[in-house]
């Protein structure tokens, strides 16, 4: 596993040469602290433990496990799961994994069932560099973040740490320490559709009939599609993240109806279908992911992943640890966590267009040019390539929507599951038999 | 060691049953405590309560998911039934040798082993706008356009769910035939009987047990897939388990598992009445 | 029908069921024709056509564990499932189906208990097994949960299967045996075995088809490491690239392979005990 990003480009430190510098250094001095703060006598003790991490593909990524392994000296394993299968894992069987690699909106569902432990922040060495949104739930100008949907800081802190209770504002104890994020939209392909997308409302609109998609999944499904009504005017959502049972029955009505005229192509279950749709060019507009956008471009079909004035719909994942973690492995999992973003990871993932929550750390494993496409929204000075050194970008291309706070700045609602959620999957399943 | 002949039996369905008991019977106990808690959003309720069923017949979604889910069965029986037998038939009966059959067998066979996932999203270049199937009918003059109701829609269901089973009606029907005596069919062409008069009066009988299996297994298969039905139509078909699974993504365990229950019964009752046409146990120890 | 003269005749319903039998196997193979076409897929190219310039790139990234999945992990893991479920099956579903030729008590119980295992969801099955494993406090894993959880899958399939097989079989061959001095275990061995042989190399096809491609019951019982259709499908999340194909293509022409290798010595071993008893035929 190469150290380097393959290609020409040259990180400005090489992971393999901080590191070895600290090593170096703690050698000399024994019982010096190395940079993941643990004594060299220490990590012979956890040289013999092994993490299992269990999350989607987009963020439990092996590569990550392999330079942390690499790095920490005991062994990562990742395991990846489709979110159902995830849930019910961390839900039911706790004890067969360590960290739990999950997306915010499930933690109401987790935090009752008492499966993760509370994380001791003052363990945590980045909390204070942690961007704003996550530990204040607001934006670095002090705006406050929406919190339609379940935003991140609504489900952040813990009174105790193994209270099911959340905590108001921010204490000691973390129900989940936060790594990457992005803000989500429509994808179009502009070729296709000959004029400036600007609202949501259009998702809907009929000249776009059997050539819209939206994701079948039924909790971010039909926060697009709320998004696009509320937009286009036919319902004001008291909160679109939690609507109540009125606000859905009239939502699925909606949507029922549009289904009944063939407005919809299809509904895409993996990710590659909404590549395929895209590509084919079947669908024109649909709901997409970050990376999706990209790998389109990638194969020369243009593709615009649109800012819309209504704002983003963002989500966020974070790293959780099971309960039933103690003693030298809850050690070893403190340590992950704080090599997890220590910069590595953030840089890995960055280039597949998520967000670190500590972008800090990332700027020292990105190239300048890299940081300035993915993060700050400047033009590409040079071909933007992914981890593996296959083309993304070409020069010149701006980020769609501009930079970090550009795009997370308008964040509309968040990821959720609704307090209404078992009337929600009953009515999304009238939908889909429609 | 000397066994008395009365103990043997139950020697040997012991294993399979203890199997059984175990990884099947206690998951259903739980499944069927489970479909009478209550549950909100925070945590299941051990609890005896009808409202989970309730809810399931009160509502009409139950009903059009088990009529969609039904016309599927109904629809994949007939096809995979008629191909299943002609097949079969050849198999049987015209082909000649033993090696032959099991050659032809395997290569059938063989696409089964490429993992199901894989072949699932294949059928997307297949039968996509762009897909080899469309490319070959505009090339070959047959339509102008490329046909859309082939990808995302029933008719892809019906078409993956007819390319996935009827492998499982050509094997127990071949299996019958394989048993039938060539002297009785002898014996009626020797009467006089044409083919089409064998196959009504000799073949089909004598079949009689291997479609009642291969049906068994088409249908309980059909009723119990979520997967093929959310592919292959784009998320715009709903099944029976489909909606379960639905469920069950939201740790909705109680509604779930009355769902399921009832689905069992259902598809239980199908397979009684089925069993009740031809049974198949008496074939075997008569 | 074959005609009882020109027994090397081939009647007209022959070419009309082959041609049918030829259909049905490129219906049968027509996606697998995407797939063969798709893992020549060039670096850029993605899962659908057009191709974008042919390369060998994705077999290679087969055997490279990393964004695009754990392929040749979890493939091993899924075969040794296969072949575990396969064996298993086997031997249990060929003894009850003997069991069931006798009246025994509790016969119907088993019988429906069977039928209910193959009509239960496979996610309900495996919800209640991960359960089950948490509260006992044992490890769901590949080769003990997930073994239990497909074996509720393929019993039922063999059972059924075996009685098809056996409702046909003639008592005869048996008694004869018996009465020409075998021992149970001898009448067993070389006489109702190599009979009940065809069956049994269905049940075991079965038994390792369905276990290879179980995904419901699998998914919450494999524990630590997926096998290969979960694997897929969880990458399925992210970018998936033409190695899945690639995969497909592998398992294609290793299949036939070892087919081919399989059949030419049943055949090579057929031909030698028709040669070494030249007068008895084996009859089908």
């Amino acid at each position: 596993m190469a150290d380097r990003t393959p290609g020409q480009n040259q990180p400005r430190i090489t992971r393999r040469g901080f590191f070895q510098k600290a090593l170096a250094t703690a050698s000399v001095a024994a019982g010096a602290e190395l940079l993941t703060g643990f004594p060299l006598v220490w990590a012979q003790r956890l040289k013999d433990i092994t993490l299992l991490q269990v999350g989607g593909s987009y963020s439990a990524i092996i590569d990550i496990a392999r330079q942390a392994t690499k790095d920490l000296g005991f062994k990562i394993e990742m395991q990846n799961a489709v979110t159902d299968a995830l849930v019910n894992r961390v839900a039911t069987q706790p004890k067969s994994l360590d960290i739990a690699d999950i997306e915010y909106w499930m933690m109401g569902k987790l935090l009752p069932r008492q499966v993760l432990q509370g994380i001791d922040l003052q363990r945590f060495k980045y909390w204070g560099k942690v961007v704003p949104i996550f530990t204040k739930g607001e934006y670095p100008d002090g705006r406050k973040v929406s919190q339609q949907g379940v935003s991140p800081y609504e489900v952040q802190y813990l009174e105790k740490p193994n209270s099911t209770a959340l905590a108001k504002g921010p204490t000691r104890w973390a129900t989940l320490i936060p790594t990457l994020y992005n803000a989500d939209t429509l994808g179009i392909r502009p070729d296709l559709v000959n004029r400036p997308i600007a609202h949501w409302h259009e998702l809907f609109h009929p000249e776009f009939k059997g050539r819209a998609a939206i994701l079948d999944v039924p909790s971010i499904g039909i926060m697009d599609a709320a998004m696009a009504i509320e937009s286009r005017g036919d319902i004001t959502y008291g909160d679109k993240g939690n609507m109540t049972q009125e606000e859905i029955d009239k939502t699925i009505k909606i949507l029922i109806d549009l289904k009944k005229a063939g407005h919809f192509r299809a509904f895409w279950t993996t990710f590659d279908e909404s590549v395929n749709l895209m590509t084919s060019g079947e669908v024109v507009i649909q709901s997409m992911w970050s990376p999706a956008v990209t790998a389109v471009r990638a194969r020369g079909i243009p593709c615009y992943y649109t800012p819309l004035q209504e704002g983003y719909r963002a989500w966020a994942v974070g790293l959780g640890l099971m309960a039933h973690l103690s003693g030298l492995k809850l050690d070893a999992a403190y340590e992950y966590l704080n090599w997890y973003q220590s910069g590595w990871q953030g840089g890995f993932i960055a280039k597949q267009g998520y967000y670190s929550s500590v972008p800090e750390t990332v700027k020292q494993f990105l190239t300048p040019e890299e940081w300035n496409y993915w993060y700050e929204g400047k033009p590409a000075q040079s071909e933007i390539k992914d981890p593996y050194g296959n083309h993304m970008e070409n020069a010149g291309h701006v980020r769609d929507g501009g930079s970090l706070w550009e795009r997370m700045g308008k964040v509309a609602c968040w990821n959720t599951v609704m307090d209404e959620n078992r009337h929600m999957v009953r009515k999304w399943n009238e939908f889909v038999a429609a | 060691m000397k066994l008395s002949p009365r103990i043997v039996p139950y020697l040997q369905v012991a294993p399979l049953t203890a199997v059984l008991l175990v990884f099947l019977g206690i998951p259903l106990a739980v499944v069927v405590a489970v479909s009478f808690f209550d549950y909100d959003d925070f945590a299941v309720r051990p609890a005896f309560i009808l409202r989970n069923y309730l809810e399931l017949f009160g509502s009409s979604l139950t009903y059009t998911l088990y009529l969609k889910t039904l016309t599927y069965a109904a629809v994949v029986w007939a096809l995979t039934l008629a191909i299943g037998f002609t097949v079969a038939y050849f198999l049987a009966f015209h082909v000649r040798t033993f090696l032959w059959q099991m050659a032809l067998f395997l290569l059938c066979t063989v696409p089964f082993w490429t993992s199901n996932v894989i072949r699932m999203i294949s059928w997307i270049p297949f039968l996509g706008l762009n897909g080899i199937f469309n490319q070959t009918l505009i090339t070959l003059g047959v339509v102008d356009k490329p046909l859309e109701f082939l990808l995302f829609s029933d008719v892809a269901v019906v078409i993956a769910y007819v390319h996935l089973f009827t492998l499982f009606m050509i094997v127990p029907i071949f299996n019958s035939m394989a048993r039938i005596d060539r002297a009785i069919i002898e014996a009626a062409v020797d009467a006089g009987a044409n083919a089409w008069q064998v196959i009504r009066e000799v073949v089909l009988p004598l079949s009689k047990s291997g479609i009642a299996l291969g049906s068994i297994f088409v249908v309980t298969l059909v009723m119990g897939d979520f997967f093929v039905v959310k592919i292959m139509s784009g998320g715009q078909s709903a099944s029976v388990v489909l909606a379960m699974s639905n469920e069950i993504a939201l740790l909705q365990y109680p509604p779930a598992a009355a769902s399921a229950v009832v689905l069992m019964v259902m598809v239980m009752l199908m397979v009684a009445a089925i069993l009740r046409l031809v049974d198949v146990r008496k074939e075997l120890s008569g | 029908m074959q005609s009882r003269h020109g027994a090397n005749k081939r009647p007209w319903s022959f070419y009309v069921l082959a041609a049918f039998f030829t259909l049905f196997v490129l219906f049968l193979y027509g996606p697998m024709c995407a797939i063969y076409l798709l893992s020549f897929q060039g670096p850029n190219g993605g899962l659908t056509f057009p191709m974008h310039g042919v390369s060998l790139q994705w077999f290679a990234a087969l055997f490279v564990q990393h964004r695009t999945g754990d392929f040749a992990g979890s493939f091993l893991r899924s075969i040794l499932l296969a072949v575990l479920v396969l064996g298993i099956t086997v031997v249990l579903s060929v003894m009850a189906g003997l069991a069931f030729r006798r009246r025994f008590v509790g016969a119907t119980l088993v019988f429906y208990l069977a039928i209910a295992s193959l009509i239960m969801p496979g996610l309900l099955v495996g919800l209640g097994i991960g359960l089950m494993c948490q509260l006992v406090g044992l490890q769901p894993a590949w080769y003990t949960s997930a073994l239990g959880a497909q074996l509720t899958w393929t019993l039922p399939f063999g059972l059924l299967i075996m009685f098809a097989v056996l409702s046909r079989f003639n008592r005869f061959y048996e008694e004869a045996a018996r009465d020409l001095g075998g021992s149970a275990w001898q009448t067993f061995a070389h006489v109702v075995l190599p009979i009940l042989l065809p069956g049994i190399i269905a049940v075991a096809l079965f038994g390792f088809t369905l276990s290879y491609d179980e995904f419901a019951r699998t998914l919450l019982t494999v524990g630590p490491s997926n096998t290969l259709p979960l694997e897929i499908w969880a990458m399925t999340t992210n970018i998936t690239s033409p190695a899945l194909y690639a995969l497909g293509t592998l398992t294609t022409v290793v299949s036939f392979v070892v087919i081919t290798a399989a059949l030419t010595a049943l055949a090579v071993l057929q031909r030698r005990r028709a040669q070494r008893r030249p007068h008895a035929a084996v009859t089908r």
